[in-house]
């Protein structure tokens, strides 16, 4: 099959997953399963002030809509920086994203500010330092470039890891009744969106955009970065762009959602193994494919629990590692 | 001498002081004790309470005919246990509270997260919070839901019956001749007691005794090395702490008999539920703990609960 054409069938095919998966989302929930009433809601051929409807369009669509994004960066950020950094175990925090946000999140909240835009400012702002923090350390160390791969990736880590530190730390100084959302946050929760907080997500439509003009790019990137400058690639210019572009956007859903783990890494080797490396394919399968699985992760995470719902990193991580430990095995033989 | 008053002035006195006596009872914009201002309807008859305290308070003033909802741990009278869930206070279900078609919601502003407040408002909710952080703040809280509820005659009752157990148990202490030591335990392993700012606080001094954990830090964290040097007199447990059992907690502290408190068995678990809740149990507590501390005054009068 050419390639265009197989960009569409598998764009088309994985659309109509996620249209499915945010319809079955939409129609469950700790209130009652309602399918068809649901359908006949979103279709407009109900009562639209019906308590179900409101439960429907100001409750769960918020939340569906929220997920998806969330699945499709996470499952996004995953891809590129595993392209970039050429390390199968690269995820969406590698830079030490998840340390700076939760410390900027948590500061933000023993402040006593609120979830938005209080928390949200604050977890971009922490991110961001220790991106640049990273990312600075990385180029001086070496010298000139930003493809030091390898001090990227041990500067992300240690980051990451003195930011826990600082968040334990943060909690063992806290009045008890605060850790609890301190903790639900670091567990990745979407339960606290507003509808007014969702437009803030159409900032991500251009950084998908230029990701995917960048997939050929990061195609020749996976063949080394002489290869790929040989081939007329400016490799030092296409790697920080996605770098700040992914850790941007990556940064952005964080600040909404809390830290949601394994999103970016089971749903990237997934499609990988089905679909090739070419990321032409890769990049629209993981954002549709991210959202629908994340989707269906924050369903479970409403409905599983007879009271309440659990935070939607704990369905992630715990559907997330054995599917992957499978995907290994299988891969192997 | 005369004073020449205009007739519209008459009559505009006259509109405002019949607007005036009817106020209480027409539904309207009323500020609750955050000093928010928000509309609730003239008789709500589906009311969720979001946290537990207030669905005790809602019982205590016979208006558990409005309650529709409430949260995890509403255990309180017992029959409470039966009203349809909606999570628990920290973590609200806003799909079962809209399902449920609440008119009113009464919450805690400590407790109940704000974001997941002002999302129930966005949902056409009227929120009405209360915010008691001491004994007169929780009788003023019970006059405002008197009022809200209609039920101003049993929260008058209810006012009285505890201003005057207060006071009961405030002319014994004064007889008291010693201030013990004592120091309340919340949380085991590690250690925390409850500082000021805290109803145990409240309840200890008034009780007749010295809250040793006193100072800014509402819970300050102990090791036992500061419990060696501090010596309480009495040791009162709360029952939760630690999620541990009664015996083991007390055999924790037996393990000290260089502490007065060990020494002359004056170590307590007490029911977490008469300490930690903004309801007239307090009372309960605010009795329990003065028979502790002062058992030679009130033996007479209040039953002495041993561990």
């Amino acid at each position: 099959m050419p390639i265009g054409k197989k960009i569409i069938f598998t764009t088309l095919l994985l659309s109509i997953v996620l249209l499915l998966s945010s319809i079955i989302a939409m129609s469950a929930g700790s209130s009652g399963t309602h399918f068809w009433e649901t359908l006949s809601i979103l279709t407009g051929n109900s009562d639209p002030d019906s308590v179900t409807a409101t439960i429907i369009w100001q409750i769960r669509l918020p939340r569906v809509i929220l997920a998806a994004f969330v699945g499709g960066t996470l499952a996004l950020g995953g891809l590129v920086f595993q392209a970039l950094l050429r390390n199968p175990l690269a995820e969406p925090y590698i830079l030490g994203i998840s340390g700076g946000s939760a410390i900027g999140a948590i500061l933000a909240m023993l402040i006593g500010l609120s979830y938005f835009p209080g928390v949200a400012i604050f977890s971009f702002a922490g991110s961001l330092l220790v991106l640049a923090f990273v990312t600075t350390l990385a180029s001086t160390t070496l010298g000139n470039t930003m493809l030091g791969k390898d001090s990227l990736l041990l500067g992300g880590v240690m980051m990451n890891a003195f930011c826990a530190a600082v968040i334990m730390f943060l909690i063992s100084m806290t009045r008890s009744f605060q850790v609890q959302h301190i903790l639900y946050w670091l567990m990745g929760d979407l339960a606290t969106i507003q509808k007014g907080q969702l437009s803030i997500l159409f900032l991500l439509f251009p950084c998908f955009i230029i990701i995917f003009v960048l997939s050929r790019p990061m195609n020749l990137l996976l063949l080394g970065k002489e290869t790929a400058a040989a081939m007329g690639i400016n490799v030092k210019k296409i790697v920080l762009l996605l770098l700040v572009i992914t850790s941007l956007m990556v940064s952005i859903i964080v600040s909404l959602s809390g830290l949601v783990g394994f999103v970016g890494l089971v749903i990237p080797h997934i499609f990988r193994l089905v679909l090739g490396p070419d990321h032409r394919i890769l990049v629209p399968s993981c954002l549709l494919g991210g959202a629908s699985y994340l989707i269906l992760c924050d369903l479970l995470a409403r409905i599983l629990p007879s009271s309440g719902e659990l935070p939607v990193g704990i369905i992630t991580a715990l559907i997330g590692a054995p599917l992957f430990i499978i995907l290994l095995l299988r891969h192997r033989t | 001498m005369f004073i020449h008053i205009p007739r519209t002035h008459i009559i505009l006195t006259l509109v405002l002081s019949f607007m005036l006596q009817t106020g209480d009872i027409l539904a309207g914009p009323v500020t609750d004790q955050v000093g928010r201002t928000l509309i609730v309807p003239e008789n709500p008859t589906r009311v969720i309470a979001l946290a537990p305290s207030i669905t005790e308070v809602i019982y205590s003033l016979g208006q558990e005919k409005r309650l529709v909802g409430a949260t995890q741990y509403s255990t309180h009278p017992p029959e409470a246990e039966a009203l349809p869930r909606i999570g628990s206070y920290i973590r609200l279900d806003i799909e079962k509270i809209v399902a449920l078609k609440p008119d009113l919601c009464l919450a805690t502003k400590d407790g109940n997260p704000k974001h997941i407040v002002d999302k129930i408002v966005s949902l056409g909710i009227p929120v009405y919070v209360i915010n008691p952080l001491n004994l007169q703040q929780i009788m003023d809280t019970i006059t405002r839901l008197g009022t809200l509820l209609h039920a101003e005659r049993a929260a008058v009752e209810l006012v009285a019956d505890m201003e005057e157990r207060i006071e009961q148990v405030q002319a014994l202490v004064k007889k008291a001749r010693n201030k013990p030591r004592v120091f309340f335990q919340i949380d085991a392993e590690p250690l925390f007691s409850a500082g000021n700012n805290t109803f145990i606080h409240e309840l200890i001094e008034l009780a007749g005794g010295i809250n040793i954990a006193a100072g800014e830090d509402s819970y300050p964290r102990y090791s036992w090395e500061d419990i060696l040097v501090l010596q309480p007199e009495i040791v009162l447990i709360s029952s939760m702490a630690g999620g541990l059992s009664p015996e083991y907690l007390i055999k924790s502290w037996k393990r000290w008999n260089q502490l007065s408190a060990v020494n002359n068995d004056q170590v307590y678990v007490v029911d977490a539920e008469l300490f930690d809740r903004p309801t007239p149990r307090l009372l309960d507590g605010l009795e329990l703990v003065a028979a502790i501390i002062h058992p030679e005054l009130f033996e007479k009068n209040i039953k002495r609960t041993e561990n």
